[in-house]
């Protein structure tokens, strides 16, 4: 009997160490049963598509947040390299007269932003050695000016072509869907890349990884322009579900990245955690946000109770995550 | 599963037999607040509850559900969808973004739910805006200050947060109000993000940099702080400043007979705003289609305005409330109803 439970505990031990987000996942199905009960509509193709559909960015920010947390960084910038992406692109497509061209054109431009924040970032970080966070909190006050200058107030609208792709259908199927697809297999490819490798490597311990030989700096920098990119993939999908440009609409996403990212069972310290952790991590913390309100609780204790919430998610992962190491 | 689905598709059905066995006189109202940093939100949202309770008296049961928590945009979003998803017969939505909500407000109207916005405006086409004009608050104070000051004298502006669709209102209101006095000067404009710490500490710079002020244009809480910054210089009696509507405030302005005036924004206009959506559930038309605005949604409330001639009344409506409460007015249901034919 005892030995049976050691086998099992065994290769649950074995499970975890090859999938570290199992805890999120456990907890995503727990909420979804727990949402479908309180408001079976929130649980039907209509509401499923609605939840895809309003934290696709947030999953797509917390995959950002991933990389540069691999190896140990992180980048408070995220919701602001959001607000000024959405604001430059949503200018330019009106510039470019709202064209299907247009909007083409300003994706590229708007992953070169990302690009260049991320570089911005990782220059600072890595090479000129200032710490992550509050490095990056100063560029978050940075890049928050340049959407600010850019767009200075909140309104101007997106093109419908850009909206209406994004909330429409393709073959009967939501497109959200399809970028949900899309994301999978980029995040699964991605996961077996080197850079992704030496990221944790670098995370796991900076000191012996630069004297195995490896280009520590280098590596960190490429982990924030991954960050950047993904936050400008984050930019489209927000354009796409708010149809406009707000100078200011990212700037509390960021703190809810860093909490995706630990939900889903990544550590902080670095060199450990996945991706795909993160975007159950999003996804949990939609699915507490809905069910808070779902089950019926008065508007005072809204707050609490969802951040109440957030910590037993994030203890259940952590005693599950625990007891398959121990 | 297939038990789940039975379960679920059973309570669909109990909800869709309740939902139209209903009481035709029987609505489901959702209120969602997307920032809790103020006391004057709680109060717009208690304001709000009291409202509906108030019509149980005309035999209308008017039932709300809150979401009320600190989100971003997206999250604000899935309150609407929550809201959709639960099927209430209307939104009332003090929003985060003016423009963010324009594809979900029209999954809304698809569904047949009634979107009101009150305390900020937004672009939708499908959704009514009910609440002040934040150009004409902006305006109101500026008006005041300009007269007081005899048309005549440097003026600086305290300013919210930079890029907030309700702050660029008002500094537009306040704008083209000063620029009809050719004799009053805005020496200089700051951003103090509508925090009284960083409204006082904003004062403290401005006066030690124009030591010859003499008339402070400041929005809502900021005021307060700024006040203070006035008082510690010594230069209440020569300055004139806006001030704002918190009974803490009121009970100063009394005390030491400041030379104050305040535009009210007040936090009554979300039971306004639910008083109006009421009767457009009860099929009502309005006599002026609300048409106003930058977005041609809106229907403007009337804007109180409180100065030393009147300063009184307010303290006494607010004796007995906490300090933080804040002088209000709301559109009552006789009132509302006098817009309807």
């Amino acid at each position: 009997m005892a030995g049976a439970a050691r086998t099992s505990s065994g290769g649950f031990r074995r499970w975890m160490e090859r999938y570290p987000f199992l805890p999120a996942l456990l907890i995503l199905a727990v909420l979804l049963a727990l949402n479908g009960f309180y408001q079976p509509r929130s649980v039907s193709l209509v509401g499923i598509t609605g939840l895809v559909k309003t934290y696709l960015a947030l999953m797509l920010l917390a995959v950002a947040q991933t990389y540069v947390v691999y190896a140990g960084d992180i980048d408070l910038s995220v919701g602001a390299i959001v607000s000024l992406v959405n604001c430059v692109i949503v200018v330019l497509m009106q510039y470019m007269g709202g064209t299907a061209f247009s909007a083409l054109g300003a994706i590229g431009v708007g992953l070169a932003v990302g690009l260049a924040c991320g570089l911005v970032n990782g220059l600072l970080v890595a090479t000129f050695r200032l710490q992550a966070i509050v490095a990056t909190f100063a560029t978050s006050i940075f890049f928050t000016g340049i959407a600010l200058y850019i767009l200075p107030v909140a309104g101007l609208p997106a093109p419908a072509a850009f909206w209406r792709t994004y909330g429409g259908r393709f073959l009967d199927i939501p497109f959200v869907f399809y970028v949900a697809v899309v994301l999978a297999v980029i995040l699964w490819a991605m996961a077996r890349t080197r850079l992704v490798m030496r990221l944790l490597a670098v995370g796991d311990d900076a000191q012996r990884a630069f004297q195995s030989g490896l280009p520590v700096t280098a590596i960190r920098v490429r982990g924030y322009v991954m960050t950047g990119l993904f936050s400008a993939l984050a930019a489209f999908c927000v354009t796409g579900d708010t149809a406009s440009g707000d100078p200011l609409v990212g700037g509390k996403m960021t703190l809810y990245s860093v909490a995706a990212v630990v939900l889903g069972g990544t550590a902080l310290s670095g060199g450990y955690g996945t991706v795909v952790g993160s975007v159950f991590g999003a996804l949990i913390i939609g699915l507490i946000n809905s069910l808070v309100y779902f089950v019926g609780t008065p508007s005072e204790w809204q707050n609490l109770v969802q951040g109440l919430a957030i910590l037993i998610a994030l203890m259940a992962g952590v005693v599950v995550g625990r007891r398959a190491r121990a | 599963m297939s038990k789940f689905t039975a379960i679920a598709l059973s309570t669909v059905a109990a909800i869709a037999v309740t939902a139209f066995s209903a009481n035709a006189e029987d609505f489901k109202i959702g209120l969602s607040n997307g920032w809790v940093g103020s006391e004057w939100r709680t109060q717009m949202i208690d304001e709000a509850k009291a409202a509906a309770e108030a019509w149980k008296a005309k035999g209308v049961n008017v039932e709300v559900v809150v979401q009320s928590a600190n989100v971003d945009v997206p999250g604000q979003i899935a309150h609407v969808r929550n809201f959709i998803n639960e099927g209430v017969n209307a939104i009332i939505i003090n929003p985060n973004s003016p423009t963010a909500f324009d594809p979900v407000f029209a999954q809304a109207k698809e569904a047949g739910i009634l979107v009101i916005s009150t305390d900020a405006e937004v672009s939708s086409p499908d959704a009514l805006y009910v609440g002040i004009d934040q150009t004409a608050w902006g305006a109101a104070g500026a008006e005041w200050l300009a007269k007081t000051l005899n048309g005549k004298g440097n003026v600086v502006a305290i300013n919210g947060v930079a890029g907030h669709p309700a702050n660029e209102m008002r500094v537009a209101g306040y704008r083209s109000v000063f620029s009809k006095y050719p004799d009053i000067k805005v020496v200089n404009e700051v951003n103090a993000n509508w925090d009284q710490a960083q409204g006082q500490q904003a004062m403290q710079n401005l006066l030690a940099t124009y030591p010859d002020i003499n008339g402070v244009w400041v929005q809502d809480g900021m005021a307060a702080g700024a006040w203070k910054s006035i008082m510690d210089a010594g230069k209440a009696g020569s300055i004139a400043a806006t001030g704002e509507i918190r009974k803490d405030f009121i009970d100063l302005w009394i005390k030491d007979k400041l030379n104050s005036g305040a535009s009210v924004n007040p936090p009554g206009v979300m039971a306004s705003a639910l008083n109006v959506a009421v009767l457009m559930l009860q099929k009502k038309e309005l006599k002026e289609p609300a048409t106003a605005g930058q977005y041609k949604n809106a229907m403007y409330l009337p804007i109180p305005f409180i100065d030393s001639s009147n300063v009184a009344d307010a303290a006494k409506q607010l004796d007995g409330k906490p300090g933080y409460y804040s002088y209000t007015e709301q559109l009552s249901i006789e009132d509302a109803e006098k817009l309807f034919k």
